[in-house]
């Protein structure tokens, strides 16, 4: 029978689909007995020979795991943990780490008490010294944050267990390191599409993303079998229209602890208006009070609540002939409560917000005007793109959107009519 | 008979003759030298026969010889980590080592700058004015006040540690010292 094995993976991204996982359990091969004909059992990790492998093949039926090279590697090191290797400048290199480790952990001793000490005389602080407090505690705070990274920062299988995917989002060094991981290529390519397709003037005025998106739509004609299958898309993307017609997946990863509330937005800033020969805005979906979670960052944004979503998922659309249509997607945190320790956040009133006029509207929708009015700080963005193609109508039409048959044409305009200028224009 | 002339200068140069010095680890290296001749060896050799090269100075040599120097490595992943681990040691042992030395040198020059603020609010009997008036002596005129301070601050005049200028070195100084006084040994001294 054929094992499968979880590949490795060096990011910390979800995966799209889930795989099948069995873990393989590797068996000792016991030693032969004399004179027995039957040959010891063999490890489908280990074997190097091709006669061994054979024998693995018919008499196991098992598969070798792994490439040859691979196999003979395992087989000829020793058990030894990795920490624990006879190198000696390894090891002194360690113990000199080890050390720097328990200054930095003494160090965050130290402070944790004195923050204490200082949070405990907030009660008798006086008004006028108020701001300077909060500032010693804020302070104070960030500093007990970067002694935590300092601590763990030069351990070698820190780095291993992050670059294989396995780091724990709820520890801070493991945020710090996936933060630090995004920052130097994904964040760059996203400021990038972001800036060149001026989305950022166009529907809000600046951003600086703090959190990572990804944007995955469910692949249609999977919906009933067990495991939905997505597709994802890269920031700027062309999305067919067929794609994005049900409610995508999106994953937030936010690289500070404690759970926050946000509101995701999808606005589209090139819908074309024949009469001002000029572009709106509309919303294609809004929701409130998502709760996101460095460990836990899927939002389906089909399975929200009723009490979250304020318009629900429309499918991208573009007419024939219009140019494409940028559909961006705004992750906004919403204000914190008094108590800022662990981002607890303020909940929007989402009756009140069905009800309002300004807000509860597709064509029309100023996501300035509700950053304004509930001061919800913009801390993500995500981008894809929308145009014509060959099931666009059918969407339209499923979608009950009006306009499936229009197409739009350019205006012939009227050259000026050629006038020939005086002589020493064309010396 | 014509007596052979002496060997011992072929001996001290020819490497051929000092094969016996060298030791054996390289002797595969005197071996692997290319020949005299550029001509191709082109006669037919017995696999496995030939001088036995030691396969570490074939490594070290093609390590030198490469395009790209240093040659760039290719590690496996715990090599690589092993190397990571290493480098973030040495690296941190050394900022270490850095930053005591600029504490030191800034308390140094924290401990000299104190000491000539002191000087210049010193007058000439070692008083500053607010321990003057403390003790009721009466305060006398200021230009005795910080006198050792400006002569400390002279940069072309003096004893000097750096020599500066025209200072002097100053191991040709004299130690402060409170007797004999600064005038002198008068002489011509009577009641």
């Amino acid at each position: 029978m054929t094992k499968i094995t979880r590949t490795r993976t060096f990011t910390t991204t979800p995966r799209t689909h889930l795989e099948v996982e069995q873990q393989s359990t590797t068996e000792s091969a016991p030693p032969p007995l004399i004179g027995d004909a039957i040959p010891a059992k063999r490890d489908p990790y280990t074997v190097t020979t091709r006669n061994a492998e054979n024998q693995l093949l018919r008499h196991q039926r098992q598969v070798p795991i792994g490439s040859r090279r691979r196999r003979a590697a395992i087989a000829s090191t020793s058990q030894v943990p990795f920490s624990q290797l006879p190198y000696q400048c390894f090891q002194e290199a360690r113990s000199f780490l080890k050390e720097d480790r328990d200054d930095k952990l003494e160090a965050l001793r130290v402070q944790r008490e004195r923050l204490e000490k200082l949070r405990q005389k907030s009660g008798s602080v006086q008004p006028k010294d108020e701001w300077r407090h909060g500032n010693r505690v804020r302070s104070m705070r960030k500093q007990v944050e970067e002694l935590k990274i300092q601590a763990d920062i030069n351990d070698p299988l820190v780095k291993k267990r992050f670059e294989d995917g396995a780091g724990d989002m709820s520890r801070p060094i493991y945020r710090h390191l996936a933060d630090k991981q995004w920052r130097s290529y994904k964040r760059l390519i996203l400021m990038q599409r972001i800036t060149q397709m001026n989305v950022v003037p166009d529907v809000l005025p600046a951003i600086d993303p703090i959190v990572s998106t990804e944007l995955a739509f469910p692949i249609p004609g999977h919906e009933n079998k067990r495991i939905q299958r997505l597709r994802r898309v890269q920031h700027g993307d062309f999305v067919d229209s067929a794609l994005s017609e049900k409610a995508p997946t999106l994953y937030v990863q936010p690289y500070d602890k404690g759970t926050r509330l946000v509101t995701i937005a999808v606005v589209n800033a090139d819908v074309p208006n024949v009469e001002k020969d000029a572009f709106d805005y509309r919303c294609h979906f809004l929701a409130v009070n998502v709760p996101i979670n460095p460990t836990d960052t899927r939002v389906r944004l089909g399975q929200l609540g009723k009490d979250q979503v304020i318009l629900p998922w429309l499918p991208a659309y573009a007419q024939k002939g219009a140019p494409y249509q940028r559909m961006s997607i705004f992750i906004l945190q919403q204000p914190s409560t008094e108590d800022a320790t662990e981002n607890a956040s303020l909940s929007l009133d989402t009756v009140a917000l069905k009800a309002d006029s300004k807000y509860n509207t597709r064509l029309g929708f100023k996501l300035r005007s509700l950053v304004d009015r509930f001061a919800l700080q913009p801390v993500g963005v995500d981008l894809f793109r929308t145009q014509w193609d060959a099931s666009m109508a059918g969407v339209m039409q499923r979608a009950g959107i009006v306009g499936s048959d229009v197409e739009f044409k350019r205006k012939r305009i009227e050259p000026l009519p050629y006038q020939r200028m005086g002589g020493e224009r064309y010396r | 008979m014509i007596k052979a002339p002496s060997t011992s200068l072929l001996r001290a140069f020819s490497p051929l003759w000092r094969a016996e010095s060298v030791p054996w680890v390289a002797r595969g290296c005197i071996a692997q030298q290319v020949h005299f001749s550029t001509a191709e060896q082109r006669m037919a050799r017995k696999k496995g026969m030939g001088p036995k090269t030691d396969m570490r100075i074939t490594l070290i040599r093609y390590h030198l010889q490469h395009p790209l120097t240093p040659r760039p490595l290719r590690f496996s992943r715990t090599r690589a980590l092993r190397h990571w681990t290493i480098h973030r040691a040495w690296r941190l042992y050394q900022n270490k080592l850095r930053l005591t030395r600029q504490l030191e040198l800034e308390r140094q020059y924290n401990s000299m700058n104190a000491a000539c603020e002191a000087l210049r609010l010193m007058d000439g009997d070692g008083l500053t004015q607010e321990e003057r008036s403390k003790l009721g002596a009466e305060i006398e005129g200021s230009n005795d006040m910080g006198r050792l301070y400006r002569i400390a601050m002279k940069k072309d005049d003096g004893v000097r540690a750096d020599a500066v200028g025209k200072g002097v070195p100053i191991e040709y100084a004299r130690i402060q010292t409170e007797t004999p006084p600064r005038d002198g040994w008068n002489s011509a001294w009577t009641r």
